[in-house]
Order: structure tokens, then sequence, then C-alpha cells
């Protein structure tokens, strides 16, 4: 069951090399991806970016009112955190139902599967694009400078999608096979949106703020918000991020390896 | 010099059904394989062999060790009834299905053709579309570029490009399909039954434009259950049964066994169906 041969994790190599070598493609899907949702609609992904700043206007002003702290506190903080958020779970939700929305074709060419997982990234990145106006706009709109750390930020936004990446693969082989793994991993973001925090601030947990400390997501979430808040990273969230990205990594590149052949066969 | 070797290739499909590809079913599935295999082990005439693989999973075994050579220049055509492993092999032959054990090695660019209209989006133009599948199907920027007036020419859809594909009757959308598909010459070309396009008054175009296409290729495989078509286009044939290499070499050969081994036993089961008396009123 968990033997792993030289020639998987080979063909595995050439696998995620040839879906990077190839990121035009990926690229032009992600882009066609996007396009489709501009079509006939006169809105189009703008629709996505009209209801971030709905949730975001509405949570705002629920975090500023439930935890007590500012409004011009809380509506950055919020905005950040959540823009962020909702790529994380856009991003591993996608990666739930990745090869079996690209089974037509899967089956019927040979394609790096790499090259889906690139694409599906790539689209959420450009989708959440989109919502940075709404940031933009809060930021003017509440005098938010961000840090001279920002210098840092594309690093450790690189870091969070390297993460986001593993977890989305790990997510796609596992509900290629089990069919309601989609769901289970629904349920598990929609409970680490309440444990992570996004709406409420670390310190506001009190005693129990080893809740916030001990969740991944808290740190991944941290180091791309807080340089944009005018505050920096810690560097336990820079290691803790860069260990995820790593060690998560190695394991998953294993396990892609050792059930990759296996994937067309699950469609 | 392009060529295919198969080496003692085995490909075997676990099957899954719907709730067992729930998790907590999986830990249930001894049982069941021990039912199926019972059925399986009934007199059949299609489809692989079936059985209970590694950590007792049910599977089909699609293709059973086949080994083969293919050459340049060769045009093969594949036989067998239905489920005797045709598709899979030509699955395996364009790397989509990795062999459980055993090997393909083919020298050159495997171009599988089995869905003309694969990656092409209703709500695009024809332009668009051109450049989907033409990105789907591996071509370079300029190798497209290249491609586009051609497939103009070829299609005389005119303006009609510039509309989404939705506005297309079947005929045209498929005309289009075709042109993209047959648009640069396979080394290695791999067809699902023969392509075709188009209405009465487009068909001796496309004709002529399958003939340069099929006869430019290095090497073609196809599958198919028409005799004529095998004979108009293969020079070998190869005849799968039941996922097992019966018979490789000239087609004429071919031909006359798959007819005199495996026509028969079809017929006799046509005629069991026939002879069923229908039920008491």
């Amino acid at each position: 069951m968990l033997a792993l041969t030289l020639k998987q994790v080979d063909s595995a190599v050439d696998d995620v090399w040839a879906g990077i070598s190839s990121w035009r493609l990926s690229h032009f899907l992600a882009w066609q991806d996007v396009r489709q949702r501009y079509r006939r609609s006169t809105l189009g992904p703008i629709w996505m970016t009209l209801s971030f700043g709905v949730q975001i206007f509405t949570m705002g002003f629920l975090s500023a009112f439930l935890f007590g702290s500012a409004l011009e506190k809380s509506f950055p903080y919020v905005c950040a955190g959540m823009l962020f958020w909702n790529l994380i779970t856009q991003t591993i939700n996608d990666g739930a139902t990745l090869f079996v929305a690209s089974a037509r074709y899967i089956t019927q060419i040979k394609c790096p599967l790499t090259v889906f997982l690139l694409q599906m990234v790539w689209r959420n990145l450009i989708v959440a694009g989109h919502n940075v106006a709404i940031y933009v706009a809060i930021a003017l709109f509440f005098l938010v400078v961000p840090s001279p750390s920002m210098v840092l930020w594309p690093l450790g936004l690189l870091l969070v999608v390297i993460c986001l990446s593993w977890m989305a693969l790990v997510s796609a082989v596992i509900s290629a096979r089990y069919r309601d793994v989609p769901q289970l991993i629904a349920n598990i973001l929609a409970i680490l949106f309440w444990l992570t925090p996004l709406m409420y601030f670390p310190e506001q947990l009190g005693q129990k703020r080893f809740i916030a400390d001990y969740n991944p997501f808290t740190h991944m979430i941290a180091l791309v918000r807080e340089p944009l808040l005018g505050g920096e990273p810690s560097l336990n969230d820079w290691l803790v991020v860069l260990a995820i990205a790593v060690v998560g990594w190695a394991g998953t590149f294993l396990f892609f390896a050792r059930f990759r052949a296996r994937i067309v066969y699950w469609l | 010099m392009l060529s295919i070797i198969g080496k003692d290739v085995h490909v075997e499909f676990p099957i899954y059904d719907p709730r067992m590809r729930s998790l907590k079913y999986s830990f249930g599935i001894k049982h069941l394989a021990k039912g199926i295999s019972r059925i399986a082990a009934r007199d059949r005439n299609v489809g692989g062999q079936i059985g209970a693989g590694e950590a007792g999973r049910i599977v089909v075994k699609a293709l059973d060790g086949l080994s083969f050579e293919i050459s340049e220049g060769d045009r093969v055509g594949l036989l067998g009834h239905n489920g005797s492993g045709k598709t899979t092999l030509l699955r395996t032959l364009a790397g989509i299905y990795e062999p459980v054990s055993g090997a393909i090695q083919t020298n050159g660019r495997v171009f599988p053709l089995f869905d003309l209209q694969l990656g092409m989006d209703q709500d695009a133009t024809g332009i668009e579309n051109i450049w989907m599948r033409g990105k789907m199907l591996g071509l370079s920027t300029n190798q497209i570029k290249d491609a586009l007036d051609d497939i103009a020419d070829f299609t005389e859809l005119g303006d009609y490009l510039y509309m989404p594909i939705r506005a297309y009757s079947t005929g045209m959308a498929l005309r289009l399909a075709f042109a993209i598909s047959t648009a640069i010459i396979p080394e290695i070309l791999v067809l699902d039954e023969m392509i075709g396009a188009g209405d009465a008054a487009f068909i001796s175009r496309a004709d002529a434009r399958l003939k340069s296409f099929l006869a430019r290729t290095g090497i073609l495989v196809i599958a198919s259950h028409s005799m004529a078509i095998l004979r108009q286009w293969c020079n070998k044939g190869m005849l799968l049964e039941q996922g097992k290499l019966v018979a490789f070499g000239p087609l004429e050969n071919v031909v006359s066994i798959y007819e005199s081994k495996v026509l028969p036993k079809n017929d006799a089961a046509a005629d069991l169906l026939v002879l069923t008396p229908p039920p008491a009123p």
C-alpha cells in the first residue's frame, strides 16, 4: 500500500517539472476560466468583488461591535484577513474537486496533472487580485499605511501560496478516490474560520490564545496581513509557515508520487 | 525512427460503485469482491476478466500481458468485440493509463484524438476555441498562428469565426473541431473510431483533408468495428480478446481470424437472445 518505487518518484518529478515548464498552458487556462465568468455578464468577476465588499462591510461592523475594537482598526484588519482567508478556502475547496472537474481532459489526453493544479491556484490568485480593490479603498479611507516590512511581503505571499498548493493537491488526490472528502474539507474549513483570528484579534482570546497560536492558518494569514496593516509578522510566523511549506511539500510529494498514476483510474 | 514497443503490458481497473467510493464502505469491500467474482465465473463473451486484486479490490483486467512492436509506417487496426480492451490499449499507448506492470516504450510524440470537441467552450468565439483546443492539443503559439488561416479557409465559416460557437449549427461546430484537430500532422496518431465532419456538401473536402492527414502520420493506430474502414486505412491488424493479444500481423490475416473466431461466438450469443421464450402472460 505504502511502498514507493524509485520509478514512481521519477515520474512524479517529471509530472511536476513538465507542469511547471508548461506554465503558459496553466496561465492560458486560468485566464480562460476568468474570462468565462466575464461572459454574458455585465459585471463578470466584479460580482465577486462586490459580494466581498458587502461581506467586509458587514463583518467590519460586526467585529467592532462584538469585540469592542475601533472601526478604523477592525475594518482594515477584517478586510486584509478575509482577502487571504477567501483565497485559502477557495483554493483548498477547489483542490478537492480539481481532478474530478478536469476528468474529461485527464482521461482523454496525456497532460501533467500539475498543469491543472497550477491553473487552479493561478485562477484563484487572479480572482483575489480583483478583491484587492476593496482593501485599497478601505486603506485609503482609514489612512492605513503599510509598513516597510512590505519589502518581504511578496516572499510571504509566495510561501503562503506554496503551502496552499500542497494542501490543495492532497485534497485533490484524496477526493478523487473518496468522493465525500470535499464536503468533509469544506466543513473543516468552516470551523477553522472561527478558530482563526479574522474577526477578532488574537489578544482578545485572553487565556485561550493557544487556540490561535497552534492554528497554522493564523500564521499564514499573519504573514501576509500584518505588513499591509502597518505592522510586521513575527519571526515565529515566518518559521512556522516556512516549516509548513517545506515539510508539507515533502510529504505531499511522496504521497503524490505514490498515487499519481492511479488517479486517472479513479476518475 | 518512430516506434511503439509494448512489453508484457498489464492494465487493471479498480471498480468502485458510488457507495464504495465513500470512506465507510472501503472497510467492507472483501465481501463484495467475493460476490462479484462468483458472478464473473459465468460464461461471458464481452469485457475483460474480473477478479480480486491486491487488498481484496475488485479489478477488471483490461489488458493482460500484451507484447508487440509497432514501427514507422504501420497502420494498425484494432479489432475485438466490446470490452476486449481496444480503447484501454489506445489510452495506454497515449500514456493516459500507466500500465500496472510491464511497459510501453514510445519513440515519437503520441497524439490521441478521441473527442474532437474536447476543450471547446460554447460561449467562446470560433477563434478563441481554435486557441483553446490548440493549446490543449499541445500546439505552440506559432503553430496555432500558422494554422489559423488554414482553418478559416477550410471551414468556410467566415464571420462566424468571430461568433460564440453556441450560435453554430452542430455541423458547423464539428467542421471547426475537425479542422483544428487535423491542422497539425502528428508523429503517432491514435484514434478510437474514424473521425469525420459535417454535411454532405462538405464531406468530399473533409475526406481529402482526412486522407492527407492520415497518410502523413508516421504511425496510425485506430480501433474500429467497421471492416470497411480498417481495410481502407490499415495494413496491419491487432486482435484483442478479453484483454489478451490474440493476433497481430497483416490486416487480412487478422480479419479472417477475427471473422472465424470471434464473430460466430457473438452470433451464437445473439441467437440465444432471440430464442429466449417471452415471459408467460
